[in-house]
């Protein structure tokens, strides 16, 4: 069955039936990789081109008493130095879905080059163009940018004051989502028993291993053409709209990108290309340093979270107060967004009657924050399954009992309204790392102790529904069998055109090896979207799947008229064209086609389901397609004299539906639970006052692979997502327990719970000494 | 990454590098470079000239001359790592080693760098003050050696005069009967210590009849710890813990934006007598043995 | 001098470098030779994207100067193939294990991994671990890259070398 326009029934499909899809085949990608001969962003040099840099901001508020360009424009070797005035419209509007000012709905303002004032550290302000990356530093340098140091705000919390400074005019909230399901205050004071927690998560880079690079040029036509590191292709229209020129003169094209995570869903270095194209006519290379990337890139959303949680005594949920406050940074970016995410996840994979969840982005000097793998949906685990964690331990329930009996099960309601429509396999993914887990281990030493701790997760699949999402694919055969299949999704690292080519290999009966696929392309790829939000193998998935499926059939329904074959016989297979006779090899079964004047491609778009747009008051039938469930479980070894936690064990459970490529999809649970220790114990932006301290990767603490213990990931194949046979979206969802499951395990080992990431040795040490030695007895919490 | 130009020289002698330094105010000596380099690529250090001690043969390599292991300052990280006479003779160098860096970094970097450098979380100059090493100084004409102690002045600032080279590190041969303990913890495998603790120990019977302790990471540079080493003697390797809190009048651990003081001095305090005791028992070891 | 001269050789073509004494290696290798397997990822000697064997021993050719390595001999992941032109041993196992994700941090994970498989140790995970630290990764959390490692180390453990070593 296929899935078609507006309409989103689930594709369930046989696996045995399936050649390609399933099989752990290497993907086509990979041997390039491994060669040496993928060519990423940076690695493009045209001739003629030129260099470019940016001048940012070194003050994180200020007014811009001067800039004079005149010494840099002097030094040789440099061709331009842009100002914001000369950017043909520098001001940048965003929609704020859901929110009102008063009288309209917010837009949220920014700037390409920053003119009047700037409201980070690391903002830019100036573009300086050269004829060689070597005089950059001198030129940069040479850019006089005189500063009067503006009061700035820099506490989410003090934000929200009358008397704060203003970090943009219509004041420092951004966004504001509330969520009222039944009556938690009631329910909260009837409940016999009530956990409180506050929680903080931090800063968080996305830490790519590719900094932000990209060439553009000018080709014929007077097309400029951007060929960069991007999430988002369809970013063309808003570098139209920056350089005044149609949309049709941009185009934007991704080649493979060294890590995105949402880092680079925003733009980056497109429009500071453009522009610069724009002003010299001449090939233009930029690439970020890795320390600007810290600096000033936008980062993931730091938290404070305050939960209440009641229950019955048998530990059945009654009801969840939610608070959060988002630290947004100095821009709009997609903030709003973000917080809605973490507010329609914040109650967690449960179900719960009555919720209420009040939540808040603030506008503050500090960096941007916006996309990041697991977009808002991350952070309110740590609250949300830190409190599940203690309410068990007060029941003197086991952490995986407490978690059965609340799970939540297709047709129920998540608090938005929302109703859960596939089959949710949360115990499932709680069995199976139980099961997998083993003993727990001994401590190593006489100075350590070990501990074990679950959490589960549920993260959407597929953009916000009244985005009105599609993807759209061409494919073809070629006379020879082989097959083209164009499609604008960017691939990022995750295997994005692999997993489409394997698609059309199954449905179209052809090696994969036969199917090339053109990707990430704005002007010559039907457009697929962003490479965001799980999206890309539900969405151009399906579509891949849809247009192969129409190719098929048209196909099939020619051969069956030109050969005089009963139609329901064929099917198409390695010998071409089987079934009702001798199998017809596919170049001569194409000629056949041919001869009736049938076409051999097929353009199809895929529609996701569609919505209405949300309120700040968030009640809605339904605001995300659907939903991927797991369950993480780590073992810990703390160390009590200097406070280290090492996790000695690491176990990642999700149900990712059906596993086109069981290879891509273990390497995005592991990538993704690795990433989340990451947050969990060692990464964090530090600012002091709004200066941006963390000043490269030495600082910027991604786990090393000595840091981390063998992660076993377990894919539970339900065959009930809306993918392609039945696919769940599973590039975010492994980013979502490790935090949690990590504290939820220290806290067992230690008997003291961390409320704050990253879980630094000396926040352990500080926990451990405030702890009062009389501790409840606490049950063994977990094992079979 | 964004680099501004610089020049590059290879000079033949200890003499004519020290030229190149006179002449030019923006001369710096590059030995392994992976510590200089990463300043220079991230603007943070704007040369004019490097020069490359590289060339310089007589500072290449290790050797045993009588009692002492003489090394030549351009030895790197791998060679100590992997060589058996510094295994043999200074054992404690070879494990300290391993903590330094990542594999590449070790591959390139050298011990007299490392000491130049004067980081003052860097194992190699805290060992070496534990081992009571000597340094010695050329700038051409003259010859000098510095007792290690006294080499760091403070934060990477040492009492090399701006046309000095490090040539060579003499460490005198501890005796056979010495035990040694290497402590560290880095926030991640590979990262600088936040503090790092070595110890070298000779026990008579039971006890503990000498003991040097050195820290890196808890003052600008790295420091022995006397009163500790002085409570010490006379006492089983046990009774060490104790005596923990006598780290505390040497060291100077300040404050930073990632790090608070008082989580350094807690450190000291537990690698310190980690560092004690593992030194303490090795020598019960060599003695049982 | 401003201008330095040396020969070096780059997967066994043997290349005069006439370049700009602060050009470092990286920028030598992906600019002048066009070796852009070879990554800029942090230009501080922590990623290792960079990484590069300089007679054998792998280094941050981001922190080496191509000014310094006159007469020696550079070989870059694309250096690392079977002699017939396809992949070799440790490629071959990081394709089969799909240790390539978005691939940015590929090319220095093999030349590390290359160092320490051609010194012929025996290294069980802990220790493979150990070895590759200096190399970081986004996208895999290091399993099929450890696995790949631990795969051609126990192959090299049953069997003696091939002719042109394991890489
Ligand atoms: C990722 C990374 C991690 C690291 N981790 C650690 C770590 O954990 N612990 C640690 O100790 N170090 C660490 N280092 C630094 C490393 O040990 C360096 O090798 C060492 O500090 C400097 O040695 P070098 O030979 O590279 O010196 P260079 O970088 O060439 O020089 C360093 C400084 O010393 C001067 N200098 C060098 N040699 C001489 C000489 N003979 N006479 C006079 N002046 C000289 C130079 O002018 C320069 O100012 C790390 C480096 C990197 C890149
Ligand atoms: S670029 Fe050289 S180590 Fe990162
Ligand atoms: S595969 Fe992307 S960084 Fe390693």
């Amino acid at each position: 069955m296929t899935t078609v326009g507006g309409r989103d029934e689930v594709q369930r499909s046989d696996a045995s039936q399936l050649r390609v899809v399933g099989r752990p085949l290497p993907r086509t990608d990979a041997a390039e990789k491994i060669a040496g001969s993928t060519r990423y962003a940076a690695d493009l040099a045209l001739p003629a081109m030129l260099h470019t840099r940016l001048v940012r901001s070194t003050l994180p508020s200020a007014r811009l008493v001067r800039r004079d360009t005149a010494r840099a424009r002097s030094l040789a070797g440099v061709v331009a130095v842009l100002l914001g005035e000369d950017v043909p419209h520098n001001e940048v509007w965003v929609d704020v879905p859901g929110q009102q000012t008063e009288v309209r709905a917010l837009k949220a303002r920014s700037q390409v080059l920053a003119t009047g004032r700037v409201r980070y550290h690391g903002q830019p302000i100036a573009l300086v163009v050269a004829e060689s990356e070597d005089v950059l530093a001198e030129a940069e340098a040479l850019v006089d940018v005189e500063y009067e140091e503006l009061p700035g705000v820099f506490d989410p919390e003090e934000a929200l004051g009358e008397e704060a400074p203003r970090v943009h005019e219509d004041g420092n909230l951004l966004a504001e989502w509330h969520i009222d399901s039944g009556d938690a205050a009631t329910a909260l004071e009837r409940a016999p028993i009530v956990i409180e927690g506050q929680y903080r998560t931090q800063f968080v880079d996305h830490a790519y291993l590719e900094p932000e690079a990209g060439v553009a040029w000018l080709d014929d036509d007077g097309v400029i053409t951007i060929r960069a590191s991007t999430q988002v292709v369809e970013h063309f229209r808003d570098i139209a709209a920056i350089l005044g020129v149609p949309q049709a003169r941009i185009r934007v094209i991704a080649p493979y990108v060294g890590g995105g995570f949402g880092g680079k869903e925003d733009m980056t270095v497109e429009p500071y290309l453009a522009l610069a194209v724009l002003r010299t006519g001449r090939p233009v290379r930029m690439v970020w340093t890795r320390q600007e990337s810290l600096l000033a890139r936008p980062k993931r959303h730091p938290m404070r979270l305050r939960y209440r949680t009641g229950a019955e005594n048998d530990g059945t949920l009654v009801a969840q107060d939610i608070e959060i406050l988002a630290d947004t940074g100095a821009e709009a970016y997609l903030g709003a967004l973000v917080l809605l995410y973490s507010s329609v996840t914040a109650a967690g994979p449960y179900r719960c009657p009555n919720v209420r969840v009040r939540a808040r982005a603030v506008y503050t000097n500090h960096p941007p924050c916006s996309a990041m793998r697991g977009f808002g949906a991350m952070q309110v685990v740590f609250g949300c399954e830190a409190q599940i964690d203690e309410l068990a331990r007060r029941l003197q329930l086991t952490p995986d009992e407490i978690r059965r009996r609340n799970a939540i099960r297709e047709g129920d309601r998540l608090p938005v309204g929302q109703q859960i429509v596939t089959p949710i396999w949360l115990g499932e993914t709680i069995d199976q790392v139980l099961r997998a887990a083993g003993p727990r281990p001994e401590p190593s030493r006489p100075h350590c102790r070990v501990g074990r701790g679950i959490a589960s997760n549920l993260q959407p699949y597929g953009r916000l529904v009244w985005l009105q999402d599609t993807a759209a694919a061409w494919i073809g055969f070629q006379f020879d069998g082989s097959v083209t299949l164009r499609c604008g999704v960017p691939d990022i690292g995750g295997g994005q055109a692999a997993s489409l080519g394997q698609i059309a290999a199954e449905v179209l009966g052809v090696d994969p090896a036969r199917v090339t696929v053109h990707f990430g392309d704005s002007a010559r790829t039907p457009l697929a979207g962003t490479s965001t939000a799980t999206r890309q193998l539900y969405m151009s998935g399906n579509a891949a799947h849809l247009a192969a499926t129409r190719l098929r059939d048209q196909t099939l329904d020619a051969v069956a008229e030109a050969a005089g074959r009963a139609r329901g016989a064929l099917r198409l297979g390695p010998g071409g064209v089987e079934g009702g006779g001798e199998p017809i090899a596919l170049p001569r079964a194409l000629e056949l086609v041919r001869g009736l004047g049938v076409p051999l491609e097929v353009l199809a778009t895929f529609h996701g389901p569609r919505g209405r747009a949300v309120a700040r008051d968030l009640a809605a039938e339904r605001v995300f397609p659907d939903f991927t469930v797991g369950t993480h479980l780590a073992d810990v070894e703390v160390d009590c004299d200097t406070g280290q936690i090492r996790v000695v064990r690491y176990l990642a459970c999700h149900d990712v539906g059906r596993a086109i490529n069981p290879q891509s999809v273990s390497g995005q649970i592991c990538g993704g639970a690795a990433m989340g220790i990451g947050s969990a114990l060692t990464e964090e932006i530090v600012l002091e006052s709004g200066i941006n301290l963390t000043a490269g990767f030495f600082q910027y603490r991604i786990p090393t692979a000595l840091d981390l213990p063998d992660i076993e990931a377990i894919a539970l194949e339900s065959g009930a997502g809306m993918g392609p046979f039945g696919a769940r979206g599973i590039g975010e969802p492994p980013i979502g327990p490790p935090a949690a499951t990590i504290a939820n395990a220290v806290r067992d080992a230690i008997g003291v719970r961390l409320t704050e990431l990253p879980m630094t040795p000396e926040r352990v040490l500080a926990a451990i000494r405030a702890q009062a030695h009389t501790d409840p007895p606490r049950p063994a919490p977990t094992g079979p | 990454m964004y680099v501004r130009p610089f020049g590059y020289t290879r000079p033949a002698s200890p003499l004519e590098a020290c030229e190149h330094l006179r002449r030019d105010d923006g001369a710096k000596v590059l030995a392994g470079g992976q510590s200089l380099l990463p300043l220079v690529n991230l603007g943070l250090s704007t040369p004019s000239l490097l020069v490359d001690i590289q060339s310089l043969g007589d500072l290449h390599g290790l050797h045993l001359e009588g009692e002492q292991l003489v090394i030549g300052a351009s030895t790197t990280h791998r060679m100590l790592e992997r060589d058996a006479q510094v295994r043999r003779v200074a054992p404690l160098l070879a494990a300290s080693v391993r903590e330094v860096g990542n594999l590449r970094v070790r591959n390139r970097g050298t011990i007299g760098g490392s000491v130049a450098h004067a980081d003052p979380a860097a194992e190699l100059p805290m060992c070496l003050i534990v081992l009571e090493a000597r340094y010695l100084v050329d700038n051409g004409a003259r010859v000098r050696s510095v007792p290690a102690a006294d080499f760091a002045t403070g934060f990477l600032t040492t009492r090399l005069a701006p046309d000095e080279l490090l040539t060579r590190i003499e460490v005198p041969a501890a005796g056979p009967d010495w035990g040694w303990g290497f402590q560290e913890v880095a926030r991640r495998a590979g990262d600088f210590a936040l503090v790092a603790a070595a110890a070298i120990a000779r026990c008579e019977g039971t006890l503990v009849a000498d003991l040097r302790i050195g820290l890196a990471g808890v003052a600008p540079r790295p420091v022995r710890c006397p009163t500790l080493e002085a409570a010490a003697r006379g006492r089983s390797p046990e009774a060490l813990p104790e005596l923990a809190p006598l780290v505390d009048p040497d060291i100077a651990p300040s404050d930073d934006s990632f790090t608070p003081a008082h989580y350094r001095a807690h450190l000291a305090r537990v690698l310190a007598i980690r560092a004690a005791q593992d030194a303490a028992r090795r020598s019960l070891d060599v003695r049982a043995a | 001098m401003t201008d330095a001269t040396s020969r070096i050789t780059v997967n066994g073509r043997e290349l005069e470098c006439r370049a700009a004494a602060h050009l470092s290696l990286l920028r030598w290798l992906r600019d002048h030779v066009g070796a852009l397997e070879v990554k800029y990822g942090c230009g501080e000697g922590v990623c290792g994207a960079c990484a590069v064997l300089i007679d054998g021993q792998a280094v941050n050719s981001c922190l080496v100067l191509a000014a310094q390595i006159d007469g020696r001999a550079v070989t870059t992941s694309a250096g690392l193939g079977s002699p017939s032109g396809g992949l070799g041993r440790l490629q071959q196992a990081f394709l089969d294990r799909g240790a390539a994700q978005c691939g940015f941090c590929t090319g220095g994970m093999l030349v590390t991994a290359a160092e320490f498989a051609g010194a012929g140790e025996a290294l069980d995970r802990r220790s493979i671990r150990d070895a590759l630290h200096g190399n970081l990764c986004r996208c895999t959390g290091y399993q099929a890259i450890v696995d790949a490692v631990d795969d051609v180390l126990r192959d090299q453990g049953s069997s003696s070398p091939p002719a042109g070593g394991w890489t």
